[in-house]
């Protein structure tokens, strides 16, 4: 190899190398000093005790959270999929073109905002309270054009070979769409529905605004009754005086980071596995 | 040394006689009666007065160039475009002597009794068994399906090649296989007339013969129209022959069908010298 060669190579992969370390450098050093902040707080009480003044648990947070994302899980899935399933295979025109606008408005609108119209209208004016059902819609409407998305998507990926195929054999619709359709969009629908529920994870402006907070265990009640979940207790926690409530919030971001890498993990898994079926599809 | 072809130049390709020289002249027993068929992908008119009979228990093969409306024609046969917007259709179209695009005819139940084979083999991502088992099992049809799914791979010359592999996935078989097990999940339907839409254009010659000595058993049981780019396989496999060809209008081009008959006279004698030169080679 002549030393051009050589030194082009050379310097080609320190650049290739200064940029992984941009971007990597951040998320590690957040780990790194996450978790470092979380130590004196790690143990099992965070599980086994409640958040209050004297402990640092965080059992009522960590149910709260898994239950509002079980609830965006079912409003924002079911909602979603059918918008995406309508989008990619009945719509046309007009309405077709309405739904996507709405969808798209949805998408760029500030977290913040969407929590202050759930606020404004099922809090206030629906007078029902900080509660569980007001917290699921406000997270849903901000994670719905999401999963709109990526099952629209996902269907469009499925060859329109299978499509004819069924249609040729006198086959209805419907039956192509269910027997055909979704069971091979199903794996792209699975990642998009994971990342919705990563995104729901680290969202707290929404949150703020609908769901309240509280030091019991929450319970599955729709309304009148607030819900404590993670991403809260960081906020409220960092901005208290003393280390064990610093420590507390550390160990509640550290959690909140732990199921984010667990959720796309979780996709990744399942948005290879869509990969490779579409491969194998279009031989 | 000369570069081998897949078409031969100016000589004609000579039909076998077992099929094509039986063919009586004229169509006796029409399955599909056409007449002044016309066809519009929005303002582009794809098909122009196109009129022809087509027998039944026969294969019907449709030649012509790229552009010349013959798949569009055959899509018309049972009703897939409809699938497709902005399309219209008209004239007349009769199917068993019934208008084939009267309101109130259901498109699915007309491709049930019309089935259709595809360009690519597009097998559904799902087990050999689920691939001719899966329609008539939506469709409701009451039938023994184990029964069924053999009977129709064995008509389709696939049983022994899967038999001991029916629950692996359909992806596992070669071009070949997976589109005469397309045939078989078509012919499991029941159906009357099989569409194939240039069904050996994506197989080696050797698949390729075998899909044409299938054609020419499945010819005492159902009425085959096939499209195909091949003319020495429309000589081999057909006993009646229609060529299209692009003509250009002052709105735009258009398939129309120049002349249909017998497959001997089509490729021995045609009537119209642009059928000459395509069959020749000379054009197209």
């Amino acid at each position: 190899m002549s030393l051009k060669r050589r030194l082009t190579d050379r310097i080609f992969w320190v650049v290739c190398g200064v940029a992984f370390l941009l971007i990597a450098a951040p998320s590690i050093s957040v780990l790194v000093s996450v978790f470092h902040q979380a130590v004196p707080a790690l143990g099992w009480q965070l599980f086994s005790h409640r958040t209050n003044a004297k402990a640092t648990g965080l059992q009522n947070a960590i149910l709260g959270s898994l239950i509002l994302l079980g609830g965006v899980l079912v409003v924002a899935g079911s909602v979603g999929v059918a918008a995406g399933i309508y989008l990619a295979e009945y719509a046309t025109g007009r309405t077709e073109k309405l739904l996507r606008f709405f969808s798209e408005i949805l998408a760029g609108m500030p977290s913040i905002v969407i929590g202050y119209i759930a606020y404004l209208t099922l809090v206030v004016q629906f007078h029902w309270g900080y509660s569980l059902l007001a917290a699921v819609i406000a997270l849903s409407a901000l994670v719905l054009p999401y999963i709109v998305k990526t099952t629209e998507v996902a269907l469009r990926q499925v060859p329109t070979a299978i499509r004819e195929a069924g249609a040729g054999l006198g086959m209805p619709r419907t039956a192509t769409l269910t027997r055909m359709l979704l069971p091979t969009a199903l794996p792209g629908i699975v990642s998009g529905l994971i990342v919705a529920l990563a995104i729901s994870t680290g969202e707290l402006a929404p949150l703020l605004f609908t769901a309240g907070f509280t030091d019991t265990n929450p319970k599955l009640q729709l309304l009148h009754q607030q819900v404590p979940y993670l991403t809260n207790v960081i906020y409220t926690d960092i901005s208290l005086p003393g280390s064990r409530a610093h420590a507390t919030a550390a160990a509640a971001g550290l959690l909140s980071l732990l199921l984010l890498v667990i959720l796309i993990t979780a996709g990744r898994l399942v948005a290879r596995r869509a990969r490779r079926q579409t491969a194998r599809m279009s031989l | 040394m000369p570069e081998p072809s897949t078409q031969v130049s100016y000589s004609r390709p000579v039909p076998e006689a077992g099929g094509a020289a039986q063919a009586a002249p004229e169509v006796v027993d029409a399955v599909f009666d056409i007449a002044d068929l016309n066809f519009w992908y929005g303002a582009n008119r794809a098909l122009r007065d196109v009129s022809l009979r087509i027998g039944r228990q026969e294969i019907t093969a449709l030649i012509g160039p790229s552009g010349c409306g013959k798949t569009t024609f055959l899509r018309c046969l049972n009703r897939m475009n409809d699938l497709l917007p902005d399309t219209r259709i008209e004239g007349r179209l009769d199917f068993d002597g019934e208008p084939l695009y009267r309101p109130g005819v259901q498109a699915i139940e007309i491709r049930r009794r019309i089935g259709m084979v595809f360009q690519k083999p597009n097998p559904f991502p799902k087990s050999i068994y689920d691939n001719v088992a899966i329609a008539p099992k939506v469709n409701g049809m009451k039938v023994n399906l184990d029964d069924l799914v053999e009977e129709s791979l064995s008509r389709a010359a696939l049983w022994n090649e899967v038999k001991d592999k029916l629950k692996q996935s359909a992806f596992s078989l070669s071009g070949g296989q997976q589109q005469r097990l397309c045939i078989a999940r078509t012919i499991a339907v029941k159906p009357e007339v099989i569409l194939m839409d240039e069904p050996c254009s994506a197989l080696d010659p050797l698949a390729t013969i075998r899909i044409e000595e299938l054609m020419t058993e499945l010819k005492s049981d159902y009425t085959i129209v096939i499209v195909t780019h091949n003319m020495q396989q429309a000589a081999r496999v057909s006993d009646r022959t229609a060529f299209f060809t692009v003509e250009d209008h002052p709105e735009g081009r258009s398939g129309v069908l120049v002349e249909s008959g017998p497959t001997h006279k089509i490729f021995t004698a045609p009537s119209d010298q642009r059928t000459d030169d395509y069959i020749t080679g000379r054009f197209g």
